[in-house]
């Protein structure tokens, strides 16, 4: 398979180099704290205040498709179900279920154990991925029961093994530990979706992982490929790219192509789940940045930061900053008591430094030479700042993904990308309004069609009616004659007799 | 006072190490007119600059540390001759400040390139003092008492060679007669090119401006060339003549005011290129770069809405 490529991203030497991957397995915390919220959809909680709940434990269930159901990830006792802050783009406040551990690590009983899952049907897998509550674990938390029952004409099934946020080595890990796992992992994934083929795709700076993939893997339906470093290759439609040569078109998903993209930890959950019958309650969170030594933690979900970092790195924490998910495409963490979730794939611990000054844009393109998307990220931060959307839209500001490159490059050091996030949700809050208006008048030009329906109808009847009495009236003088005749006939004839 | 440094004012820090070759070279033919033009140049733009920053109030100390004024002001003050009169300097640098860059915002918000409005506005309302070269080297204290108006300037200074060819093609007819190569001119040009690869190699500006820039002047020149050999000067003099290299790499490259997709770039650049040469030729004027850059200035708002690159997936 050759290997493609796509236009801009840039190389990023990993800047918190270690020596040996490991993974080290967290503590138990002593309380955890779910979100409910998921993707679209909103499991409901199925447990109450002073329940107490085991390891494993469906403590919200499905609701609709799109859900996947949650389970604590300690035993316990449930403390309270209210909205609590997650460390979410969106900055909202989420549904959550706080459970205070009680120390002992009690499982439900989940009798797995090497299960052929070809004896399962496909539904019944899609189920056991959906109950339990395995969401894509890179970064989107897209509910992976939906992909890969979706998808149409399923050819390819990619693994993103790329991992292509600097500094981020969960997914490595996994690849060096549980080879033989993630290759069992895809291949119910392959059964699932009915694709020909699969590729891991995994960047060639991860050479351990890949010969321990290459040397577990027996299936020839699976194809282990390198590909370069390089940063955003991560992303779904330009790994496709890379890998295929394939250009998902904007607006498109790869579903629609026949094609599927899993994560590496997202692979391992499905795993789990279907041969060992264990719901997602941990993932791997590499700890990394300059202020701590970098590592790989097997963490409870609903664990907060400061239980991670606490164990990461006991120095004192007043004078680091943190960062969740990735340097480049993550979210600073404002609170380090809000909880680790399902795609939290790392947290940075740096040492403070100031910020950057920003100045002013000098118009000299290095932006638009790296975004991998062909966008011009100078000329929409232009209009996004002069609030001219409209214009930015025109630009396909759409298609940002949002991966901050511009804002890597820019000697000026622009935030561009916060610029374009908010444009874009400004831009669709906007079209949502517009959306409002038009159907509000929609409404309204019905409502005067239908007043107006009614009057005409109303009147139709009335004139109906005033036919019918007419015609009863004439009707009645016809009968009121016949009778007087055929009275007056009789008359004549008893006259005449 | 602690100066902010950052990649911006980096940038611009290296443009002006990347001049420093060519102002030597010209230091070396012609003394030190050139020095002194610069400082007058740097002092007034920091100044004008300071002044425009506080009656806007902005931050005076990040705006000027950027660096962006002083090479406005060196730009300026290298492209005009270095006997010109103390307040040339001053009005030219003054006016490109005001006019090329504050009315308009400030840095990264001007249309046209500063230093060549600054050029254009001195050319057309003092052209007597912007056609005054120097044809020796001058010591500092000449320097001084020609910029300074002490003494009489004529024994010293002359008309650049593109305008003395100009002129001497019209009385001539031929240009065979002609001795029009100049080592000072040259040399000077050839400064500024090793400048300007420093300047590629650092990877400052792109290939994408010089490159396009110097094929439009070369196919320009060597069309001309062939249609009249008598009439139009070789492509060597257009390249080694005038400002064509502080123009390739130094002028046209200005990020601001040049188009920002790498197409529109290259069209950007050799338009300049094949306007520099027409202007030179048929012109009035014996350099053409100022008004080449200023008219693709003009277009870059079209040529940047009709070059945009492919988006991925469209």
């Amino acid at each position: 398979m050759g290997n493609y490529s796509f236009n801009g991203g840039i190389v990023i030497k990993n800047p918190y180099l270690v020596n040996k991957v490991e993974i080290i397995q967290a503590s138990l915390p002593k309380k955890i704290i779910l979100p409910l919220q998921k993707f679209d959809g909103n499991a409901k909680p199925c447990v109450s205040v002073g329940d107490y709940v085991l390891v494993g434990q469906v403590v919200a269930s499905i609701e609709n498709g799109f859900d996947v159901s949650s389970h604590s990830s300690i035993s316990g006792v449930v403390l309270s179900i209210d909205t609590q802050d997650i460390a979410h783009k969106s900055g909202f406040k989420f549904q959550c279920i706080t459970i205070k551990s009680d120390g002992e690590d009690k499982w439900i009983d989940n009798k797995g154990g090497n299960v052929d899952f070809l004896h399962y049907s496909k539904e019944t897998l899609v189920g056991i991925v959906q109950k339990s509550g395995i969401v894509g674990m890179g970064g989107a938390g897209f509910p992976t029961h939906v992909k890969i029952s979706k998808v149409l004409n399923c050819h390819t099934l990619i693994i993103n093994g790329t991992e292509c946020e600097p500094g981020v080595m969960c997914d490595d890990a996994l690849m060096q530990f549980y080879p033989k796992e993630i290759i069992l992992g895809v291949e119910i994934l392959l059964y699932i979706c009915g694709a020909v083929r699969a590729i891991i795709a995994i960047e060639d700076d991860k050479q351990a992982a890949y010969q321990a993939l290459l040397t577990f893997n027996r299936n020839d339906r699976i194809n282990i490929n390198q590909i370069p470093t390089k940063y955003t290759s991560g992303a779904e439609k330009l790994l496709i790219k890379a890998l295929l040569d394939i250009e998902i078109l904007s607006g498109s998903f790869a579903i629609n192509e026949g094609i599927i993209c899993q994560n590496i930890s997202t692979t391992k959950a499905v795993f789990d789940a279907v041969i060992n019958h264990k719901p997602l309650v941990s993932r791997i969170v590499t700890v990394t940045g300059n202020g701590v030594y970098p590592n790989n933690f097997e963490v409870r979900l609903g664990t907060s930061f400061e239980h991670l970092i606490s164990m990461a790195s006991p120095t004192n924490t007043k004078e680091h900053s943190y960062r969740t998910g990735g340097m480049m495409m993550g979210i600073d963490v404002v609170d380090i008591n809000m909880p680790i979730v399902k795609t939290t794939s790392a947290i940075f611990i740096n040492n403070k430094v100031p910020e950057p000054i920003v100045q002013e844009c000098i118009r000299c393109g290095q932006c638009s030479e790296v975004c991998p998307i062909g966008l011009l990220p100078q000329q929409l931060y232009w209009y996004v700042k002069s609030k001219n959307f409209e214009k930015a839209l025109n630009y396909n500001l759409p298609d940002c993904i949002e991966c901050a490159c511009c804002d890597y490059v820019c000697p000026s050091h622009i935030p561009l990308v916060s610029y374009f996030s908010f444009a874009k949700m400004f831009s669709k809050q906007q079209t949502i309004e517009k959306n409002k208006v038009n159907s509000a008048r929609e409404r309204f030009k019905y409502r005067e069609h239908r007043l107006e329906r009614n009057k005409l109808e109303r009147a139709q009847i009335m004139l109906d009616k005033k036919k019918a009495l007419k015609e009863k009236m004439v009707k009645e003088q016809f009968q009121k004659q016949k009778i007087t005749e055929t009275i007056q006939r009789l008359k004549q004839a008893k006259d005449k007799i | 006072m602690t100066l902010i440094l950052s990649s911006t004012s980096w940038m611009m820090r290296q443009v002006i190490y990347a001049l420093m070759l060519g102002i030597v070279v010209s230091y070396y033919f012609f003394g030190w007119g050139i020095v002194l033009q610069i400082v007058l140049g740097v002092i007034t733009a920091i100044a004008v600059e300071s002044a425009f920053l506080a009656l806007r109030r902005r931050d005076i100390i990040s705006s000027i540390s950027d660096g962006s004024i002083i090479l406005t002001a060196i730009l300026l003050a290298i492209s005009i001759p270095s006997i010109a009169p103390w307040w040339v300097i001053i009005v030219g640098v003054s006016f490109a400040i005001i006019f090329g860059k504050q009315l308009y915002g400030g840095l990264g918000n001007n249309l046209f390139n500063p230093a060549m409005l600054g050029y254009v506005f001195l050319l057309i309302s003092y052209p007597l003092q912007m056609s005054t070269w120097p044809i020796n080297f001058l010591s500092f204290n000449q320097a001084l008492e020609v910029v300074f108006n002490l003494s009489n300037i004529d024994a010293m200074s002359g008309a650049t060679k593109l305008d003395e060819i100009k002129n001497s093609l019209s009385l001539l007819g031929s240009i065979q007669q002609l001795e029009i190569y100049l080592p000072s001119q040259a040399w000077i040009n050839a400064g500024f090119f090793l400048g300007g690869l420093y300047l590629l190699f650092r990877k400052i500006i792109s290939w994408h401006i010089p490159v396009s820039f110097l094929v439009g002047i070369v196919i320009t020149s060597v069309l001309l060339w062939i249609s009249n050999v008598d009439l139009y000067i070789p492509i060597q003099n257009h390249i080694m003549l005038g400002g064509t290299m502080l123009g390739a790499f130094f002028i046209a490259t200005d990020p601001v005011s040049s188009s920002t997709t790498l197409k529109g770039r290259i069209i950007y650049g050799f338009l300049i290129g094949v306007l520099i040469v027409i202007i030179r030729t048929f012109g009035g004027y014996p350099d053409g770069i100022a008004f080449a850059v200023l008219l693709m200035n003009m277009t870059v708002p079209l040529i940047d809405v009709y070059t945009q690159p492919k988006v991925f997936g469209k």
